[in-house]
């Protein structure tokens, strides 16, 4: 299916719940309502005309004024793909797990869970993955993160 | 007597397999639930390689962060660099000149060669085979030299850069890397005669460690282990990046998706490796190697991934830009962290010499995995 099938076929079922958004690689992509996530994305990989069968790759990101979470998507069967995201409000980020509709979400979320303090609901193994066990040091991948040994590089001009 | 026989239980118990086991290759604690020999239940703790390269990123400029993608996965840096560099190179837009298009090539698949021959050495003495251990080494020592003679360095390359290579081959390289294609084929068969159908390897690998297609994908497992179960999919030939469109190979696959098959894939691929190599070698034409990037780099804004096929799996990169030297956010997707995930649910049952094994075929390389 070509990109503009699948943007189709998205804006057609969900017109309320995502509008667009711009990632090179992944195309086409969606910014989407973080509380259909889970919805959206069953239906995404179950549905026979998408069945997006892999999670390739997931990954979180702090900006000034929200989290996003970003889900790369790929369909194996029908080789094409799409990217997703949610936005997240600063104070208390949380959004519900997909490890119910792909397995493989389950080490990414810890991940992103353990380095930027997003809280995934229903998770069903929320360790710490990566940190040492006694890591008390905050959330380092947030932005205002500050360790006792980090050191911003000089700026170039 | 009989009384006393009844007295007699048996309970499970817990093994700690790690982090320093020299079947984890690198610092991988497996907690084991044991019910005598067999595994019932399997817990891996990943994160003693942690390096934070991902924030690291966030505090260098695109330049400064190329030696550290080699850190990511050291036994094939090579890719590291390509993914990285095909990440900023699509974000800025820039082209890649015909050279070092085919120098990558050359460098990548002779990497991928030696980055298997790493797997079937240690794979091979962890089933308790020395000798191909010594092989595979022997061999590798002659891609190393070939890799050294270019790029000055023998595993942390730092050979890449964005829009080119750092350096052109030497004049020496081409005949020697041919003399190497012709010297490495015989070698594979000489592995598969002490290995393939020796009874010992193959009571050891065929039918252990069933991953079936579908808990692969749920799974996200990519590269070999995911051929062996049968599903024909490499991003070289189904998502031709590079110029990998110009070169004859084909993709192996398996059928049984046991450790077996997971060895066979690994062993076609690298006469697959080898037949690019001699192709890209014929066909390299003369030219630049670099297209010229501004000493302060500044790619636009925006957010782009990049995958390549890499030889434990897809690698990618995710990089956010805002627009500064620096990148913003560098995510990096690894085949090892997605492929370790299925290692609990396939080494259920097994016994624990079998999961050195099943563990061995899914070719881990923990740096990529904690990052």
């Amino acid at each position: 299916m070509s990109p503009e099938d699948i943007k189709e076929i998205l804006t057609e079922k969900y017109s309320d719940k995502l509008k667009e958004d711009k990632i090179a690689g992944f195309e086409p992509s969606f910014i989407i309502e973080k509380d259909s996530l889970l919805e959206i994305c069953r239906y995404l990989k179950e549905s026979n005309g998408l069945s997006f069968d892999l999670l390739s790759c997931m990954c979180g990101a702090d900006y000034e004024d929200r989290f996003e979470v970003i889900y790369l998507l790929f369909s194996f069967s029908n080789k094409h793909k799409l990217s997703l995201k949610v936005q997240l409000p600063k104070e208390s980020p949380e959004v519900e797990s997909v490890t119910s509709v792909w397995q493989g979400a389950n080490w990414h979320e810890r991940e992103i869970a353990e380095l930027f303090g997003i809280k995934f609901k229903n998770h069903p193994d929320p360790r710490p993955i990566l940190l040492p066990e006694d890591w008390d040091e905050g959330y380092p991948l947030r932005k205002d993160w500050s360790g006792k040994d980090f050191k911003r590089m000089p700026d170039f001009k | 007597m009989s009384q006393e026989i009844s007295e007699i239980y048996t309970e499970e118990f817990f093994v700690n397999m790690g982090p320093q086991h020299p079947s984890t290759h690198g610092v991988l604690r497996l907690l084991l639930r044991m019910d005598g020999e067999v595994v019932m239940d399997m817990v891996p703790h990943i994160g003693y390689l942690h390096r934070s390269l991902e924030k690291i990123a966030e505090n260098r400029t695109y330049l400064q962060y190329i030696p550290f993608t080699d850190r990511i996965d050291y036994v094939s840096s090579m890719f590291c660099n390509q993914s990285f560099c095909m990440a900023v190179e699509k974000l800025a837009n820039i082209p890649v000149p015909e050279r070092a298009e085919y120098i990558r090539i050359i460098m990548v698949e002779l990497n991928r060669i030696a980055s298997h021959l790493i797997w079937l050495g240690t794979f091979s003495l962890d089933l308790g085979a020395i000798t191909p251990f010594l092989y595979c080494f022997r061999e590798r020592e002659k891609i190393l030299d070939l890799l050294e003679m270019t790029c000055g360095q023998r595993m942390t390359f730092n050979y890449m850069r964005v829009g080119g290579v750092s350096r052109d081959i030497t004049a020496e390289f081409i005949p020697l890397a041919k003399d190497f294609v012709k010297y490495f084929l015989p070698r594979v068969d000489e592995y598969e005669d002490i290995l393939t159908n020796n009874p010992i390897f193959l009571s050891r690998t065929k039918g252990i460690g069933l991953l079936d297609q579908k808990t692969a994908i749920d799974n996200g497992v990519t590269g070999p282990s995911l051929r062996a179960t049968g599903l024909k999919w490499d991003l070289r030939k189904d998502e031709p990046y590079s110029i990998y469109d110009r070169f004859e190979f084909d993709i192996p696959t398996g059928k049984n998706s046991d450790v077996w098959d997971r060895y066979m894939v690994r062993i076609k691929e690298m006469r697959e490796s080898l037949k690019i190599v001699q192709q890209a070698l014929d066909g390299l034409p003369e030219g630049p190697i670099k297209t010229k990037t501004p000493a302060v780099f500044k790619p636009p804004a925006g957010e782009v991934y990049s995958r390549i096929e890499a030889p434990r799996g897809e690698m990618g990169f995710y990089i956010v830009s805002d627009g500064s030297p620096k990148p913003y956010r560098v995510k990096i997707r690894t085949g090892s962290f997605s492929n370790l995930t299925v290692l609990s649910l396939i080494s259920r049952g097994w016994k624990i010499a079998d999961l050195v094994a099943i563990f061995g075929s899914l070719d881990v390389v923990l740096p990529e995995v904690d990052r």
